[in-house]
């Protein structure tokens, strides 16, 4: 090891680890040394490895390259650190450089994973392949090519699905839908429980915020989220009637009280029993479901759906207490509980506070839903109902009015219907079955004879200024009574927190507990407190969400460990730009139409009107995701790795090095010859540029076969193309790409190779067979029948047989255009100069040359050298240059850097 | 007579359908061998798309090729019975 004068981490950082890149690492290793290897993929090797074999000699690739991937890896004197961007490069005054990098998260832990493939057979998302050059797919959990080195799986994620980041109880819905699009309920199942256990209640009764925020709507609308939940659930129910598991093995003393049996108390009971913990619920009610069981209609949510939900929660072992209220959490501890929940939602009533509110005939909406769920509501067919309020929970009671026959069912709102809190498809659904609006009308009181409510007296309203909610505010207009004859008044208008006694033992404010926000622990540290008690009343996944935050931390809490730690940490959210751009030449994909009960039946029926989707049907809704995350956490690779090394809490991580020298190698970059558009090469799948080719050509190919993209046909008659895109002063390139007439000879060969009765044809402008052997390579090839024919070619076409007719200016014989017809057509294409070095050095200006390659200083005396003192360039990033040039440069920066180093330390 | 050239569909595309589009692969080849163009055939999909999807299939050994091609270069395929495979092999 050389000694390091200047106390930095490394001697040197080389950046790019292609075949420049390992060679300069590899050599300064061997000289001693002590070097950082960066790559910004997830296997070093670069474009070399991913080639067929090398010209003239017809080597194979990987016998060339993978050597030399392995000696890199595994040479000591060398860090590699792949799937890591460079963020900045600065000059220190000493000569040394500060060097920033980030190191992306593959989401598996490296040490563990052993490259076995699994997760990348059950991923259900599927994205082209840029490692065959986008001509078949891989999955989004995968490892990047058979020879990569390391070996290691790697998970794409862009960001959070919107879907995803939205839910209160962050639902992974990109994950459920890519199950079922692949055909998985049960791992749909599985996968909802993992965040929510009350799947069926969810499936019916949620108002899916993730619906509004899907990035679908940009396009179409909504992936319509709620009917597959649906479909799944009741798929899954169909076939599993009771729960397939029981109380989990490892079971613990721990004893936690939960007071509430709705969704936040049932959810916190579900997690806290999969961890062992003994736990009983305490319910007032005579049946346990909270606000599941009697404050959503049964059109909506049948009790058999939330008994079905609550055996997921019991079949843990868990013990729900009935018809037991609790009013104190301090007594709960008093007899042995260890901690204690207090969720005990939000279903007292507010009330109007006007004259006759307490006739016969006046109820809470809450207590009109539980009676009629119960089947002892009060008989209102053929009577007149008025329901008070312009919020969701006015609706309910508005469309439970109708199925029990009311002749006339009116919804009274003090604003106008823009300013109505309710969901505007349920107020459709109401208008639709035959609910009245009464808008900018308020009662000034109800009327009643002998107790009993007979009319209400009502009052018109105009909108002033928008008040604090920034909805404008009503305002009476004076003398505008009326009277209504009203049968039953149900009033709407809002709930607050069931809090009766806790609120003598606990922090509360305006009734509502308090408890931290992120751990819902109260000022007892064993008492905690969420859902609706203590946000106000909100939808069943927010205290869903609550529950499972309660559990994370009351497990914590009983195990004596802190609680100053993040309960899940999301990544930020997905750009719907940016997907909405990459599929903006998509083909429409309308939404299926969730099936519904015909108006009149539903009119009659308290029977669910919304209908489960067929298998087909979801699956094709499914289909409509856009993947917005890329993977979709569908969790199949958590799942099944038999390593368990995949880890989605794992995050880029930034790091910051000295090192006394850096080397850019990161290589060139290859033309789109879409670009050339007569070529039609984003037309017609059989016109492929050369690194397809090599693909096609590679032992590790994506087909069986040497076979074209259009069909799967054998090629019985191939052309290749010279100079596409490279000494093109029409595309601004006018450098020779120095390799493509050789490996055009190369592939040419191969393909006779591997299809020994296929004609090849190679149209060139003239052969540049420069190098040692290349001029032998090219003779070779005209013996083995390699025709040539120097034209130059101005377009292809495509005939009716799928084949390609190629045009071409004849330079050879009498002149003029020609044509040929050919099953696939290769273009070789030139390169493009990688332009990252300047980006990444910001210590000043990194010179360039006329073409945008980094510049040599003297190329001839000190190869390498750049405008930078200390920063060396390696290989094509100078310019192009075949195989062995690279090999070459990069040795003979190697020795630059070498003599750098020990001139700055002396 | 040439044809108009028309932008087959992107990569990006045919990707997002695969995971529907391999069972209805399947479900063709569990009936018997066969090509591409009949598959394309028979489920009314371009071949070019069918291509993409039948060898991200091969991938993963969902599907193999049967022999050699046919007189007009094309590879039958059959469908691969993973599970059966797998658990014949546990048997085993």
């Amino acid at each position: 090891m050389k000694t390091n004068k200047t106390k930095t981490d490394y001697d040197v950082m080389v950046v790019g680890a292609g075949v420049a890149g390992m060679e300069t690492a590899s050599s300064l290793g061997n000289m001693g040394y002590k070097v950082l290897l960066v790559d910004k993929k997830p296997s070093i090797g670069g474009r070399a490895i991913l080639l067929s074999k090398v010209f003239p000699t017809l080597d194979c690739a990987s016998c060339i390259v993978t050597p030399k991937m392995a000696a890199s890896a595994h040479h000591p004197n060398i860090d590699v650190k792949i799937y890591t961007e460079v963020d900045g490069i600065t000059r220190n005054a000493d000569g040394s450089f500060s060097v920033d990098l980030h190191q992306k998260s593959a989401y598996v832990d490296i040490d563990a994973c052993t490259g076995c493939g699994t997760c990348e057979e059950v991923c259900t998302v599927t994205v082209p392949d840029e490692y065959n050059y986008n001509l078949v797919t891989r999955r989004v959990a995968h490892i990047p090519f058979p020879q990569a080195v390391p070996k290691k799986a790697v998970i794409d994620r862009r960001g959070e699905a919107p879907c995803i980041h939205t839910c209160p109880a962050s639902v992974k819905a990109s994950g459920y839908i890519s199950l079922v699009r692949a055909g998985r309920y049960k791992e749909a199942f599985n996968l909802h429980l993992e965040n929510a256990p009350l799947v069926g209640c969810l499936a019916r009764s949620c108002y899916a915020p993730c619906e509004e925020d899907c990035t679908r709507c940009g396009k179409e609308e909504t992936v319509h989220i709620r009917g597959i939940k649906r479909f799944f659930s009741d798929h899954y129910y169909d076939e599993h009637p009771e729960p397939e598991y029981g109380p989990v093995e490892n079971q613990l003393a721990t004893k936690v009280a939960i007071v509430g049996s709705g969704p936040a108390g049932l959810s916190a009971a579900f997690y806290l029993a999969r961890k062992g913990h003994q736990v009983t619920i305490f319910e007032a009610e005579i049946q346990p479901g909270g606000m599941l069981r009697t404050g959503i209609p049964a059109y909506r949510l049948p009790n058999e759906v939330v008994d079905r939900d609550i055996k997921n929660v019991t079949a843990l072992g868990v013990q729900i207490k009935c018809n037991t209220r609790v009013e104190s959490a301090a007594k709960l501890k008093e007899e042995g509980f260890d901690a204690v929940f207090v969720a005990t939602g939000a279903s007292d009533e507010n009330r109007l506070g006007v004259e006759g509110e307490e006739l016969e005939g006046v109820m809470g909406c809450m207590k009109f839903l539980r009676e009629t769920k119960i089947g002892i509501a009060p008989n209102i067919r053929g009577k007149t109902v008025m329901v008070v309020g312009g919020g969701n929970s006015a609706m309910d009671p508005a469309r439970s009015a109708i199925r029990m026959g009311a002749q006339r069912v009116i919804i009274c709102y003090r604003r106008s219907q823009d300013e109505m809190p309710a969901h505007d498809w349920e107020i459709q659904g109401a208008i639709e079955e035959g609910v009245e609006l009464m808008l900018l009308t308020t009662p000034k009181r109800f009327i009643g004879n002998n107790g009993k409510l007979e009319g209400v007296e009502c009052l018109k309203m105009k909108l002033g200024e928008p008040d604090a909610s920034g909805r404008r505010r009503p305002v009476i207009v004076e003398g505008s009574e009326t009277v209504i004859p009203i049968d039953l008044a149900i009033l709407a208008i809002g709930l607050k927190p069931s809090t009766t006694g806790f609120v003598d033992e606990m922090d509360h404010e305006r009734g509502l507990l308090t408890s931290d926000p992120e751990t819902l622990q109260t000022r007892d540290p064993a008492i905690f407190a969420g859902g609706d008690c203590v946000t106000n009343p909100t939808m069943i996944v927010n205290a869903i969400g609550q529950g499972r935050r309660a559990a994370f931390y009351i497990d914590r809490h009983l195990k004596g460990e802190s609680l100053d730690v993040e309960f899940e940490s999301l990544l930020e959210k997905t750009d719907k730009d940016v997907v909405l751009e990459e599929s903006k030449n998509f083909r429409s994909r309308p939404p299926v139409l969730q099936p519904t009960m015909p108006l009149e039946e539903r009119r009659r029926t308290f029977e669910c009107y919304e209908r489960v989707m067929s298998e087909e049907e979801a699956r094709k809704e499914a289909h409509r995701c856009m993947n917005c995350g890329e993977c979709s956490q569908c969790m199949e690779c958590v799942n099944n790795c038999p390593a368990f090394c995949i880890d989605f809490n794992l995050r880029d991580a930034a790091k910051s090095f000295t090192v006394g020298s850096v080397v850019m190698s990161t290589g060139f970059e290859i033309l789109d010859p879409g670009s050339k558009k007569a070529l039609n090469y984003a037309n017609f799948p059989d016109v492929v540029d050369g690194a397809q080719m090599d693909r096609l050509l590679a032992p590790t190919r994506p087909y069986n076969s040497v076979l074209r993209p259009s069909d799967g046909k054998e090629p019985e008659n191939i052309a290749f193309v010279l100079c596409n895109g490279s000494r093109d002063h029409t595309i601004c390139n006018p450098l020779c790409c120095r390799i493509g007439c050789m490996y055009a000879v190369k592939q040419a060969q191969l393909a006779m190779g591997a299809l020994p009765l296929a004609d090849v044809t190679i149209y060139y402008i003239d052969v540049r067979a420069f190098g040692k052997g290349y001029d032998e390579f090219y003779e070779q090839s005209k013996a083995m029948g390699v025709a040539f024919t120097k034209g130059k070619v101005a377009r292809i076409e495509k005939l009716d047989n799928g084949n390609m007719e190629v045009y071409y200016e004849d330079m050879e014989g009498v002149g003029g255009m020609k044509k040929a017809e050919h099953d696939l057509v290769v273009l070789t294409v030139g390169f493009l100069p990688n332009t990252d070095a300047f980006r990444l050095y910001k210590g000043g200006e990194l010179a360039g040359n006329e073409f945008n390659y980094v510049r040599e200083i003297d190329p001839i005396s000190e190869p390498g050298r750049t405008s930078v003192d200390g920063l060396f360039a390696a290989g094509a990033i100078i310019g192009a240059r075949d195989i062995p040039d690279t090999v070459l440069h990069a040795g003979a920066a190697a020795s630059q850097v070498s003599a750098y180093l020990e001139t700055t330390r002396n | 007579m040439n044809t108009a050239p028309t932008a087959p569909r992107s990569m990006l595309e045919l990707a997002q359908d695969e995971m529907i589009m391999k069972d209805r692969i399947a479900a063709v080849l569990r009936e018997k061998h066969r090509t591409i163009p009949e598959i394309a055939e028979i489920l009314g999909y371009p071949t070019n798309e069918i291509t993409v999807w039948l060898f991200g299939m091969r991938r993963y050994g969902e599907v193999e090729e049967v022999g050699r091609p046919d007189v007009d270069g094309y590879f039958k395929y059959e469908w691969k019975d993973k599970k059966a495979e797998e658990a014949a092999a546990e048997e085993n």
